[in-house]
């Protein structure tokens, strides 16, 4: 049974429809890509999986075989459905430990006291936010600090499924090297993982299947390499080519 | 020496005074970011709490928490419905200075029309006068010195040393990342609206053990608390904490020197000049968070 069943969920603004009808399952231990130009629909696509800020307007999110579409964002984060956003979004008065902390003690009401504390030094030891800025203001960190910061965040709460979201925008070549391979660990930790980037580059050294979407819908979905190869997933991304009488 | 401990005195009591008032109103902004214009109705009415608990025989010992704790569930209540169902839309802030107004005319008129209009008074927390550097002061506001920082030191460590006080810190600063790490966000903001009408719960009652209590009686410290929230700085509710002292120094010097007539002038001559210079307030940083 796949971790995560998304089930002809669709969700308008208005006329527009942001998200159109899409399906697609990820199964539990993979890193799963979505692709698509801007406007696409991909970070829509997640807020109706979170429920932040909102659900769908109709179609089914199960989550380990439990629906969760109608639930409260903050119920879904307590199932082990953690989110990163992708502007960096931390507690910018909190100290880099208390975000961590946070995470811990209430995604996962198993966790209090010591017990937190540990799995939110374990989890920013783990991307690599080092003892001595633990007692610094999240707000006062660098954007691909506060950028691991939120992934510790996520991590620190235990989850058994992270949806990131453009986790490379804003960053520099070496800072989406280290990225990269820090997805690939967390991956490693028994996370399923649902990425999003418009980058294709990225998602293609990440994921085993990739959902490419336009304009709300569903334009392919399947092998990475098969998937981008595809002539309707190039027009998407690059045009029609026009050839000159 | 007469001066000086007439100055200090008068400093500490309305400081003390001023930063009850306050907090509660800074902690409800800093949290959901609305001001709760019926913040003094509900001083008001915490007081009255108080005076009908006593006047059915209670001591003000069991009278004075039993009304706090009352003035919680009123808090949680008018959260539920004039704010919470309001969170999300635009224009939130002014509709909610529209919307708690409203409450608290109800809940004003509500009083005048249960206790009338005569005028009450509930007991002081300790009663009889003392003499501290040749100024006769009453034990009443002695103990409003003593016990104001204990409540706001409570407070402190409620909001920095708990697992609650952090979630309400995370709270303050970004909603959908609070939900995002599992809190409950409508929880929270009924508890922090009911710790505010708690603390301003306290202020009527600090207010009721020393002067006459009428149902209007929180429309003069509704002002003097948005004067020192916006004096000390909306961003946090320390700031206001120390501009409520500084508030109350500044007029204690300028009674003693120039008379209270022309003290509220010289309070506002400063507070202006302190918001052109400093826009965000005197203590404020830029972003919002219960620092």
């Amino acid at each position: 049974m796949a971790l995560l069943e998304v089930e002809n969920v669709a969700k308008a603004f208005g006329s527009l429809k942001a998200v159109d009808g899409v399906s697609f399952k990820v199964e539990a231990g993979e890193i799963f890509g979505i692709a698509g130009p801007n406007g696409s629909g991909k970070s829509t696509l997640f807020n109706t999986i979170t429920g932040i800020p909102f659900g769908p307007d109709s179609g089914k999110v199960r989550f380990d075989g439990n629906e969760i579409q109608g639930l409260a964002g903050h119920a879904i984060a307590r199932r082990g459905l953690a989110r990163t956003f992708q502007r960096e979004t931390c507690f910018d008065q909190l100290t880099v430990f208390e975000n961590a902390e946070i995470g811990a003690t209430y995604a996962n009401e198993a966790r209090s006291g010591a017990k937190a504390r540990d799995a939110a030094a374990e989890a920013l030891a783990f991307v690599g936010l080092a003892a001595p800025s633990w007692g610094r203001r999240a707000g006062e960190l660098s954007v691909f600090e506060r950028k691991i910061l939120m992934l510790a965040t996520a991590i620190a709460s235990d989850p058994r499924m992270l949806l990131l979201d453009e986790p490379a925008s804003s960053l520099t070549k070496p800072e989406i090297e280290l990225s990269v391979e820090l997805i690939r660990r967390i991956a490693a930790r028994g996370i399923t993982i649902l990425l999003i980037e418009h980058v294709l580059t990225f998602l293609m050294s990440l994921s085993q299947h990739l959902l490419v979407l336009n304009q709300g819908r569903v334009l392919a979905l399947g092998n990475p390499r098969e998937v981008i190869a595809e002539p309707r997933v190039v027009e998407a991304y690059l045009g029609t080519r026009r050839v000159a009488a | 020496m007469n001066a000086l401990a007439d100055i200090l005195f008068g400093g500490l009591f309305q400081g003390s005074l001023y930063a009850m008032m306050a907090v509660g109103l800074a902690l409800v902004w800093t949290t959901i970011g609305v001001f709760n214009f019926s913040h003094g109705v509900l001083m008001m009415l915490g007081a009255y709490f108080a005076w009908q608990l006593v006047d059915w025989g209670l001591t003000a010992a069991l009278a004075f928490p039993i009304a706090v704790l009352l003035m919680a569930g009123v808090g949680w209540v008018l959260q539920a419905t004039v704010v919470r169902p309001l969170i999300g839309r635009a224009n939130l802030v002014l509709v909610v200075v529209i919307t708690t107004l409203a409450a608290g005319s109800l809940i004003e008129n509500g009083v005048l029309e249960l206790w009338g209009p005569r005028s009450k008074q509930i007991p002081p927390l300790v009663a009889g006068n003392a003499m501290l550097g040749g100024v006769g002061v009453s034990l009443h506001q002695i103990a409003i010195i003593v016990v104001t920082p204990i409540i706001l030191l409570a407070l402190w460590l409620f909001l920095n040393r708990t697992r609650l006080g952090l979630a309400l810190r995370a709270v303050a600063q970004n909603e959908d990342a609070a939900r995002l790490v599992g809190l409950n966000v409508t929880m929270l903001y009924g508890l922090a609206f009911a710790i505010a009408a708690s603390l301003a719960a306290l202020a009527g009652i600090f207010l009721g053990g020393y002067r006459f209590m009428t149902p209007v009686m929180g429309a003069d410290p509704l002002l003097k608390a948005l004067i020192v929230v916006v004096f000390g700085g909306i961003s946090s509710i320390s700031g206001p904490i120390f501009a409520a002292y500084l508030i109350g120094f500044f007029e204690a010097i300028c009674s003693y020197y120039f008379g209270l007539y022309w003290t509220p002038a010289l309070l506002f001559a400063a507070l202006i000049l302190t918001l052109m210079i400093k826009p965000e307030g005197i203590f404020a940083s830029r972003s919002r968070g219960l620092a």
